[in-house]
């Protein structure tokens, strides 16, 4: 039975990784730029077309693909933050979320006609690997390793690039960053763009080990959202943990009181750490 | 004075008679054509599945009409369909089909996909007494409500498993152990709780039977939990995005079994294409699959005819939910011709005692509506291809172990 648990706890640590590559790009938007980005699951099942197209018609496998998928939607979150959000950057949050929403619905039906919610898959299997009766699949392996990038490279990017000061400047005072000389626009796009890019890479390593379908963009939002509540808003380490969090909860929860009962454990997990620490598990009050 | 008086009442009396007039040419006009209104699920979780209604619709619609109609008493009568995207929503198919009958005044229904929202669409259909087809729910559950305006092309759930069940029995004595994984949802929860009620009659042992919910973005614990039991055959039901989920899981985490039955998995053409090999050896059973040909007098006459003109126009092939969408407008359309009126309760008697022979198969309804149904076909991926395992007169192999 403690074979098990170990594999419990491995497919927990993986789906874990998987959760958190998916919301790390939400998690840099919302913190940053105090924007929820409805956009974010459709993002990411864009990228997971893009990566699907790369390899059905000119067999690139997604982690060659990954770097042209992860640039165009860089491109793509730019323009949309420099054209449009950034009209309404500096209103509530409830009028940015609505904006976005409306967008999604805009990138979503478009996906919807173009593609078809027909459910489509990478057919690349990278084989498993066996450590002491405990089974890891590659593809997962490679997600873990790649979120686990993505939330290094952030770090580094926020913590020392000239960008990344910038970025952390605007969130801090957009006005005195103004008067520093630093373009806020431009910031702002920069960073809507860095959450589209992960989106986008995201979905394009997921290609493989889910089935792409418009029908997930919701579910894939959902996740981001109650990652970053349980890892803390506005820390990149926080979807991270939270991420590994949610993973490890879903997947003990499922085997104990079984899989109908495991997203409840997910959103019950939330709810308390609502009441008892709304920062989330990494959070801290005010800025980075 | 007088006279201005005298111009207003003539002027009334015109416009009185022009109404009159107006509602005299307008009547038989819009009763020259036959509503039928779709609440399709275009949008949303079911988005896959309402598109392949639309087509199925629209392949009807053309054909029928192309023929100027269908024959009501002695005159032909167009048909127009009308259609709203209930976004997957249960509570908007209740509402739109509430809207379809009293504001756009269709004669007849078609139902959305899926034995779940059917319901609900029937209960409404029913409350109005407006004949509802039911293109693709096989819940008995839907059927024993005590519905009369609900007729579905669909066989039992029952009758698919048991067929199966046999089968491996019978080409496979040395399968013992069955896991089954299903989703928790109307459809495939029956299929699942089928499975487990007609195994154990076949003299096999159910060693688990575990049900995961409909947003499940991940299968890794309940697979993990099959692999510790070690079971001869592997049965889970859901719908593609799940099935592809599952197979491609228990290849990630090792799990091996002889048989693998995915329902409906392989009846589904994308199901094959998303999992390339992973998909080979997997069965499941169907009901239509267009290898089984059948003769007809319908707007295609023959199975092949059906499947020709879908190929032409899709560049893929149809799987049964495309054929029994189309088949429940045949079914329709043989009802109304029967009856030989748009009259509600007449063409729903017609249905009841309707015993013809379509593209799609025979159609005959069971006292709960059902299409009673024979021979349903059990099918395995072999060679990146189908193949029919059952019934006998169209089979094209035998089971054949996964690898």
């Amino acid at each position: 039975m403690s074979a098990l648990y170990a594999q419990t706890l491995a497919n927990g640590l993986m789906l874990g990784a998987l959760y958190a590559c998916i919301a790390v790009g939400f998690s840099l938007v919302w913190g940053v730029l105090n924007v929820i980005n409805m956009l974010h699951g459709s993002f990411i099942i864009l990228g997971g077309y893009l990566a699907y197209f790369a390899w059905t018609h000119f067999q690139v496998p997604p982690f060659v693909s990954i770097f042209g998928v992860a640039a165009l939607l860089y491109l793509l979150g730019y323009l949309i933050q420099y054209g449009l959000i950034n009209r309404v950057i500096a209103r509530p949050v409830l009028t940015t979320l609505t904006l976005t929403f409306g967008l999604d619905m805009i990138l979503y039906n478009f996906m919807n006609l173009a593609f078809t919610a027909t459910p489509r898959r990478v057919t690349l299997d990278l084989g498993r690997l066996e450590i002491a009766g405990v089974t890891l699949p590659m593809d997962r392996v490679w997600a873990m390793l790649l979120a686990l990038a993505m939330t290094a490279m952030l770090f580094a990017v926020l913590r020392s690039s000239r960008i990344g000061r910038a970025i952390v400047a605007v969130r801090m005072d957009r006005d005195a960053a103004a008067l520093m000389g630093v373009r806020v626009n431009k910031v702002y796009a920069v960073t809507f763009g860095l959450g589209a890019l992960m989106a986008g890479a995201c979905g394009a390593l997921l290609s493989s080990v889910f089935p792409i379908t418009t029908s997930v963009t919701g579910l894939f939002l959902g996740k981001a959202f109650v990652i970053c509540v349980i890892g803390g808003l506005g820390t990149v380490p926080g979807a991270l943990v939270g991420g590994l969090a949610l993973g490890l909860v879903e997947s003990f929860a499922g085997q104990w009181f079984g899989p109908v009962n495991a997203i409840l454990a997910g959103f019950l997990l939330m709810l308390v750490l609502l009441v008892v620490r709304p920062t989330g598990l990494m959070g801290r009050k005010g800025y980075e | 004075m007088l006279s201005a008086k005298g111009a207003f009442r003539r002027k009334t009396l015109a416009l009185l008679s022009l109404c009159a007039a107006a509602t005299v040419l307008a009547s038989p006009l819009s009763a020259q054509t036959i509503k039928i209104g779709a609440p399709l699920a275009l949008t949303g979780g079911l988005a896959d599945e309402g598109k392949k209604q639309a087509i199925a619709y629209d392949m009807w619609l053309k054909r029928i009409n192309a023929a100027g109609g269908i024959s009501v008493g002695g005159k032909k009568m167009k048909v127009e369909l009308v259609q709203y995207d209930y976004q997957t929503n249960e509570q908007r198919a209740q509402q739109l089909a509430e809207k379809l009958i009293v504001d756009d005044k269709v004669d007849f229904l078609l139902a959305p996909f899926g034995s779940g929202h059917t319901k609900v669409v029937a209960g409404v259909a029913e409350r109005y007494g407006v004949p509802v087809m039911a293109t693709s729910a096989s819940s008995e559950s839907i059927f024993n409500q005590g519905y009369k305006y609900m007729f579905g092309v669909l066989a039992p759930n029952g009758g698919i498993v048991e067929n199966l069940t046999k089968l491996v029995a019978k080409q496979n004595p040395k399968v013992k152990k069955v896991a089954i994984l299903g989703r928790e949802d109307v459809f495939p929860k029956a299929m699942a709780t089928s499975m487990a009620e007609l195994a154990p009659k076949v003299g096999m042992e159910v060693v688990s039977t575990e049900f995961y919910p409909v947003g499940a973005l991940d299968l890794a614990t309940p697979i993990s939990k099959i692999k510790a039991l070690a079971p001869d055959w592997i049965y889970v039901t859901g719908y593609s995005k799940d099935l592809v989920l599952a197979r491609k899981q228990m290849a990630d985490l090792g799990v091996k079994a002889p048989v693998i039955t995915m329902i409906t998995g392989p009846a589904y053409k994308e199901f094959i294409d998303a999992l390339g090999p992973l998909a080979e050896g997997v069965t499941s059973a169907s009901w239509w699959h267009h290898s089984a040909q059948f003769k007809g007098n319908d707007p295609w006459g023959t199975t092949k005819a059906f499947y020709d003109e879908f190929v032409k126009r899709e560049k893929s092939d149809p799987d049964y939910v495309h054929a029994a969408a189309a088949a429940a407008l045949v079914a329709l359309q043989k009802g109304i011709e029967k009856a030989g009126t748009l009259d509600k309760a007449k063409v729903r008697d017609a249905l009841a005692s309707l015993d013809v022979t379509t593209f799609y198969g025979p159609i005959k309804f069971s006292a709960n509506g059902m299409n009673a149904g024979s021979e349903l076909p059990i099918i395995q991926v072999q060679k990146s291809r189908i193949a029919v395992l059952y019934p006998d007169r169209v089979k094209q192999g035998t089971l054949q172990p996964v690898k």
